[in-house]
């Protein structure tokens, strides 16, 4: 398993858009389980409803964290995506 | 690549025009509904130049072309095709085309108003209130005080193009920054203030002129202060221009040659076209007013006083200092005055009128201190944020105006100096003061009479039959019904790129006619945004729904938006969950378009869509998978 953690720099933290465009990024990697967590809360990065509910927004401190196949390139792509887009 | 090359190629492989039920594009791929799959030549297809995928998904053919490109390719395809075009811009404009032109001009003309009013209407304010404590303490123009305020007093006026601008360009669909471009250029500080012409022709003092179009003929390099309309109409011009080239130039060239070539041709078009022909046109006016009032009787007085407000809306106003001053210099007295001060208090009267009687909390916020500035002789607020939009009440200003008018006719009322009217006109008429009262009054009780008379509000938005008792519903299986009462798009005609493209799942859009969020099937309310704005749900049979209010309305913070439900509700179909204040969104200069999407839509298949008005829980998406699921 890999993970790391990101502090959200987009005020308005992870809304409809972005978690929509999170989900397409995290569908990219089938073979793998990214979860997305704040707090003792967490969701899987492919589950939209999910991932908003959890209510993130700019400055909070989430924990990515991929397992399975493809885990390797699955938390990179992570990375870039969160440092691109949040 | 060569777009009709390619757009011929596909159109090549597709079993011809009768194969083909309809056209449509997103931001990266031209979808195309089609009869019968059996005679796609997919592997063709994928082999075309510039197709950078193929998939053929329940009767849609999606060919994956990229940003940009896929529009282009779409047009050539229509052309090549024969088909009718149904992009976004194109149903809109079909469905706009309906209304009456005036209609529709007015309609614009308040697109482009409301979101800039809270500018104007505190220039306003703080401009009649100076001006009058000024009237009242002579002293206080000197001082510091009154400088720094009445900076802040004009400064909306005096880029009033710029707000203008600015705006329009976003209601004409323009880049709103080149738009800016434009309005700075119309009131350029290298080009004489509009507002001082007056004092040009007054000294005598030549204004600057420059020769246009090779020599041609000569230009009077006046600026556009105060204006409005030209502004307006320049920028439609703009969004024109800029529009056709985007669609022609070169995707590669497009940065570089667009906003250079936008702005040269809109500007030189601008200056030189529009200029001569407004300046002829505002010297006819001018002319035209000066005959007027020479008619006795009153007549002329009654006639100007009711066309007054027509000629603010112009922007050909502040040539009326010239006849004040001329006025002034030769008699003495400015029987203008008079005239212009009962129009704008009737515009005022009758903008009280609406805001005492409107029962809409918005309507009145913004009538009242309208009102108000235009007793204080700022009529542009009132003008044109209230009664030019409900037509109504700018005819009964009309009426007030030249009641008052008559009346100071009849006293033969004059003042002593020229640039306020209403309340404060009093200090510049003290040998009037009985008369000028009676003609404000009647001004005032004319407007005011007819304003409440003729003014009748529309039977309120969310009155659809929403009694608050559940409605019984039978849900269907796998059937999203819709939650709020509107027009509902097509997907792809969501104004925003991420929903369009179908990123958070498959769906419609809806333009709301009225602020209210139902619950569109039985279910569960599974997220609810911090912000307010969305509302996610999921139904028994599988179907997982966002209802997104808005464009990037999560910026507004909650703002506007009030939440009858939370998380883990459970709510029947048509149960109120939302009530949002679609005036505060345009006033923040968002879209209301809403949409409504089947988040996991991947995962269960084509969503169909039941598109135009709809009232609340009619069918509109159906999720074909659920349906036979059951």
């Amino acid at each position: 398993m890999k993970s790391f953690t990101y502090t959200i720099t987009d005020p308005v933290g992870i809304h409809a858009r972005p978690a929509g465009l999170l989900v397409k990024a995290a569908k990219a990697f089938a073979g793998a389980e990214i979860t997305v967590s704040k707090g003792d809360k967490s969701a899987k990065a492919t589950q939209l409803m999910k991932l908003m509910g959890l209510g993130i927004k700019g400055g909070d401190q989430v924990t990515v964290s991929v397992s399975g196949g493809d885990e390797e390139a699955a938390a990179a792509a992570m990375e870039d995506f969160f440092q691109n887009n949040l | 690549m060569d777009y009709r090359t390619c757009a011929q190629e596909i159109f090549r492989h597709v079993g011809g025009r009768e194969n083909l039920v309809s056209a449509a594009h997103c931001a990266t791929r031209l979808r195309l509904v089609i009869a019968d799959n059996s005679k796609l030549d997919m592997k063709a297809l994928e082999e075309i130049d510039g197709v950078k995928g193929v998939f053929s998904n329940a009767g849609q053919l999606q060919l994956i072309l990229g940003t940009g490109t896929v529009n282009k390719v779409y047009d050539e395809f229509l052309a090549v095709s024969g088909m009718t075009a149904a992009t976004k811009e194109e149903v809109k404009a079909a469905a706009a085309a309906r209304q009456p032109l005036p209609k529709r001009m007015v309609k614009a003309l308040g697109d482009v108003f409301v979101p800039i009013l809270p500018a104007i209407v505190a220039s306003g304010l703080i401009m009649g209130l100076l001006e009058g404590l000024c009237k009242a303490f002579p002293g206080l123009a000197d001082s510091g005080t009154y400088t720094i305020f009445h900076l802040f007093s004009n400064a909306a006026f005096v880029f009033l193009p710029i707000l203008v601008a600015v705006s329009s360009a976003r209601v004409f669909g323009g880049n709103i920054f080149l738009g800016a471009v434009i309005g700075m250029i119309m009131i350029h500080t290298d080009l004489v203030n509009a507002w001082s012409v007056a004092d040009y022709v007054a000294s005598g003092t030549p204004i600057p002129t420059a020769d246009v179009w090779f020599g041609l003929f000569n230009i009077n390099l006046t600026g556009y202060q105060g204006h409005v309309i030209p502004v307006i109409i320049a920028v439609w011009i703009m969004c024109q221009i800029e529009k056709r080239l985007h669609k022609v130039v070169p995707e590669m060239l497009d940065l570089f040659i667009t906003p250079l070539v936008t702005v040269c041709a809109t500007g030189y078009l601008t200056l030189t076209v529009f200029g001569p022909v407004f300046s002829t046109l505002e010297n006819w006016v001018l002319e035209g007013v000066q005959m007027l009032i020479t008619i006795p009787f009153g007549i002329g007085a009654a006639l100007m006083g009711a066309i007054y407000p027509l000629t603010v809306v112009c922007g050909v106003h502040h040539m009326y200092n010239v006849i004040e001053a001329g006025m002034l210099s030769s008699v003495g007295l400015n029987t203008w005055m008079p005239i212009a001060s009962a129009a704008n208090f009737a515009q005022g009267a009758a903008c009280l009128a609406v805001a005492l009687k409107t029962r809409e909390r918005k309507t009145k916020a913004l009538a009242l201190p309208s009102a108000m500035s235009a007793a204080l002789g700022i009529t542009e607020p009132a003008i044109f944020g209230v009664n030019l939009r409900l037509v109504k009440p700018l005819v009964a200003g009309m009426i007030g105006g030249a009641a008052g008018s008559v009346v100071g006719s009849m006293f033969h009322i004059g003042a002593t100096a020229y640039g306020v009217t209403g309340l404060f006109g009093f200090l510049t008429t003290t040998d009037y003061i009985v008369p000028y009262a009676i003609e404000l009054a009647v001004s005032f009780v004319v407007a005011f009479a007819v304003s409440w008379f003729l003014y009748k509000e529309k039977a309120p938005e969310a009155a659809a039959p929403q009694t608050e008792d559940a409605p019984t519903l039978t849900c269907q299986p796998g059937v999203v019904y819709c939650p709020i009462q509107g027009k509902v798009i097509p997907m792809e005609e969501i104004p925003d790129d991420t929903f369009a493209a179908g990123v958070l799942g498959e769906g419609c859009g809806i333009e709301p006619a009225a602020g209210r969020v139902v619950a569109p099937f039985d279910g569960e309310v599974t997220t609810v945004a911090e912000s307010k704005h969305a509302i996610g749900l999921s139904s028994p049979d599988g179907m997982e729904l966002l209802i997104h209010v808005g464009i990037n309305t999560v910026e507004l913070d909650g703002k506007g938006f009030t939440l009858h439900c939370a998380e883990g509700d459970q709510v029947k179909a048509g149960q109120p969950l939302l009530d949002f204040d679609l005036d505060v969104i345009r006033q923040g200069g968002y879209s209301t378009t809403t949409a409504v999407l089947v988040t996991n839509s991947e995962d269960l298949g084509p969503v169909s869509v039941h598109t135009g008005d709809q009232f609340p829980l009619t069918p509109i998406l159906t999720v074909n998978a659920c349906v036979q699921a059951d």
